[in-house]
């Protein structure tokens, strides 16, 4: 039992909370926490918090019948009224942090967007080798095309191969009887040497998988940006830092964020923990001859995390690297990805921060696979598995995803079956919290093995 | 207009009322700027923008969408503190239907006051100024009002009354009116409407239990062989509208309409509509109505767009605001 502190708990991740409450031995606060049926967040905390520490537990995750972005208004919400409430300090707790991976537009070098949507009509038939779109909005693009003839054939011929005609923009199912081959298409071009009439009916047919937004299909594709303008995503990372603390968050506790500079955003104190010895545990008690294995990182942003791993168990490393340079059309997309190091005849242990559409993930694999791994791991912190995340696993080489439950996996688990390990994180946030609280160094728990 | 004001007005639409934004557009004879808003398939919003705001004078139009209130709300503030990012002069917000502006005092213990969060966020995103239309809560305005506000930043609350007003004279004979105002709160609305006709005025007191539950109700004043017309500021889920329409039909009133700012019409608020005695619900359009206009023949709907451009175009050459209080451009 810890004295004076409060535990209050969001919708997004009930089950933690719980099991982080028990961790502790005390019961959660109560609280009314729902929504008007205006869609506004209603919350009313029924214990009091005054003089108290308060620990607020809700996950970047969109899920129990709320998206992503009414989770985070509660937070703040929730925040704000134990502030109001004259509680002692408000800690918020994000197992997994909204907003902390940071999409950027992946250019060719004449400024045309890299963008492959695959014409795959059901979600349900991913086989490992079809080519997911590269995560961004809408296949806009450029409009400076004066030497973009390049694009032009692309999309002739991607507007050919999917069969001419009128085709109603929001039919999925176009014609698209040759299942084999992924032609990209591009949306909403530009009216660059006439291409615009003869691509505009068929390219619209493009299935986001990187998207929930298919009810404005006609205002995507018909997004371009002004001439001479290139176009940039805004990144929400600093936004929602400085709306925590403008809620009036007075230290944050997270884990594994996809980007360390994002502890940087913040003015109040943020402790970033690992789930690097939960994972790497993992790999000691279930992983068979670990010690010959090899632990590689799908890019090279997770170099470090994947290398600091293998350093601490005397496991050879491996790093996929992944080339965003325009390949022929013909060419699979898995070209330009390239393996340094060895794996043939050995067990390969992928290691990331965070599988959201497994894109990266079973590409990898798949290479891996090529190159001649004989069984394959991935171990991961956090797993959103949004869009086709779980039927693109289900198809891929991987034989085994290991993730925490720093989001409700319950649903994953389902349909993942044993295919999918969850790792328990509560004691370690538990822990956290208690040593917060008392004032203790946490460190100690980043050293743990 | 000096040197140093912005040179051109951007106007971005968010996703939860293009058509107004259009409007408005077409009004200022401008475009809509180019940009798009997407939610990735982990839910997190993604907003692209399509040409460049550097240096001009921004307006953000996002109204609230029913249900989607939060969606909307963060969209709002991504766009925001994108256009900041992106060097604009100046950040209007045009909050049409401004969000959480009913939770605007701690009414139970620990309960929050959303409303001051909500212009907090968006001072924090980085807006410089925001336009919205009748305000639920005097609270929320500034202190350039000469009150002490939740604002920080310069807001400018219109009033739909001037549209009003238009279409009580145009509709009725103000002679023949009496305009009620569906409880306390709203009497100061009311009374400014039956002033400007000159008409009678009553006032519902109601007694309020639970949120979204309406209690009891008192007529205070005579509605006999009158229209009645109620003022509001929100239909929600028309409970206290209905049952005020019933009330004022039991005192005698000829017909009973209503007319309310922000139409959100929530829950069942379609099939409370149509099972009362309220002749016609006349609302304006800051928010996004959907389908409700088809599916409950009732409803009118005031176009708003004009006041709002107007604002806009004042605002951005540094023109009075004060005459649309009192005016509403044809």
């Amino acid at each position: 039992m810890v004295r004076n502190i409060v535990i209050l708990g969001g919708n997004s991740h009930p089950k933690l909370v719980e099991s982080v409450c028990s961790s502790l031995g005390l019961p959660a606060c109560n609280r009314i926490l729902g929504r008007f049926e205006c869609g506004e967040s209603r919350c009313e905390i029924k214990d009091s918090v005054r003089g108290k520490d308060v620990y607020i537990i809700q996950t970047g995750f969109g899920g129990n019948g709320a998206k992503l972005n009414d989770h985070f208004m509660d937070l703040c919400i929730m925040i704000s009224a134990c502030k109001t409430g004259s509680a002692r300090r408000v800690t918020a707790v994000l197992p997994l942090f909204p907003y902390s991976r940071q999409p950027d537009l992946p250019y060719t070098k004449s400024g045309a967007p890299l963008y492959k949507a695959d014409t795959q009509s059901s979600k349900k038939d991913y086989t490992f080798d079809s080519v997911p779109p590269t995560p961004g909005p809408g296949l806009p693009k450029s409009a400076s095309l004066a030497n973009g003839a390049d694009i032009t054939n692309r999309l002739l011929k991607a507007s050919l191969t999917n069969g001419n005609g009128p085709a109603s923009p929001l039919s999925n199912g176009n014609g698209k009887s040759n299942g084999e081959a992924y032609f990209p298409t591009t949306n909403g071009t530009t009216g660059a040497n006439g291409t615009r009439e003869n691509t505009s009916p068929t390219t619209q047919v493009a299935h986001f998988t990187t998207h929930d937004d298919y009810v404005n299909l006609s205002v995507v594709s018909a997004f371009q940006a002004r001439p001479g303008y290139k176009q940039w995503v805004a990144q929400a990372g600093t936004l929602v830092a400085n709306l925590l603390t403008c809620a009036g968050a007075d230290h944050v506790i997270t884990m594994d964020l996809h980007d360390p500079q994002v502890q940087g955003f913040f003015d109040v104190p943020v402790d970033n923990l690992y789930g690097r010895p939960l994972l790497q545990r993992y790999i000691q008690q279930n992983i068979p001859n670990y010690k010959d294995a090899v632990i590689i990182s799908p890019d090279a942003g997770g170099a470090k995390r994947a290398t600091a791993i293998a350093d601490s168990m005397g496991v050879d490393f491996a790093l996929i690297h992944k080339e965003r340079r325009p390949t022929r059309i013909t060419e699979r997309q898995n070209a330009s990805m390239i393996l340094v190091g060895d794996v043939s005849d050995r067990v390969c242990i992928l290691l990331d921060d965070i599988v959201d559409t497994a894109n990266t993930i079973t590409r990898a694999a798949k290479l891996l696979k090529k190159e001649g791994a004989t069984k394959i791991y991935a171990l991961l912190t956090h797993g959103v598995f949004s869009g086709d995340a779980v039927s693109r696993i289900n198809a891929s080489a991987l034989d085994k995803v290991v993730v925490t439950n720093s989001v409700p996996q319950a649903e994953h688990k389902a349909q993942l079956g044993s295919k999918l390990d969850v790792l328990d994180i509560s004691p370690i946030f538990a822990e956290a919290i208690r040593r917060v609280h008392h004032g203790e160094s946490i460190s100690v728990l980043f050293n743990q093995d | 207009m000096s040197a140093e004001m912005a040179n051109e007005i951007k106007l971005i639409s968010g996703r939860s009322h293009p058509d107004l934004s259009d409007k408005i557009a077409k009004r200022l004879g401008i475009e809509v700027a180019r940009t798009i808003s997407l939610n990735y398939s982990n839910q997190e919003t993604s907003f692209t923008v399509g040409e460049s705001v550097r240096d001009e004078d921004v307006f953000v139009m996002q109204s609230t969408a029913t249900g989607d209130v939060n969606e909307g709300l963060m969209e709002l503030l991504i766009i925001i503190s994108a256009c900041r990012t992106a060097s604009a002069r100046r950040i209007t917000a045009v909050i049409p239907n401004f969000p959480y502006a009913r939770q605007d005092k701690k009414d139970k213990s620990r309960a929050p006051i959303s409303a001051r969060l909500v212009a907090n966020m968006l001072q924090t995103a980085g807006a410089n100024h925001i336009v919205t239309v009748d305000l639920h809560a005097s609270q929320v305005r500034s202190h350039l009002r000469g009150r002490d506000g939740f604002f920080n930043i310069p807001v400018d609350n219109l009033y739909a009354e001037p549209s009003f007003l238009r279409y009580i004279r145009e509709n009725f004979d103000p002679e023949d009116c009496v305009i009620v105002s569906p409880d306390a709160g709203g009497a100061k609305r009311a009374t400014s409407i039956a002033d400007h006709l000159n008409t009678a005025f009553a006032l519902i007191h109601k007694e309020r239990p639970r949120p979204n539950v309406v209690g009891r109700m008192v007529l205070v004043g005579s509605v006999a062989d009158k229209v009645a017309i109620l003022v509001d500021d929100m239909a929600d889920t028309c409970g206290t509208l209905v049952k005020a329409a019933a009330v004022l039909k039991e005192n005698g009133a000829k017909s009973v309409l209503a007319l309310v700012t922000h139409g959100i019409l929530s829950g069942k608020a379609i099939e409370t509509l149509n099972g009362s005695v309220l002749s016609a619900l006349v609302v304006t359009n800051t928010v996004p109505l959907g389908d409700k206009v088809e599916r409950c023949p009732k409803i009118r709907v005031i176009d708003i767009s004009p006041t709002i451009a107007e604002a806009i175009r004042r605002t951005h050459n540094g023109e009075s605001v004060s005459y649309l209080f009192t005016h509403a451009p044809v």
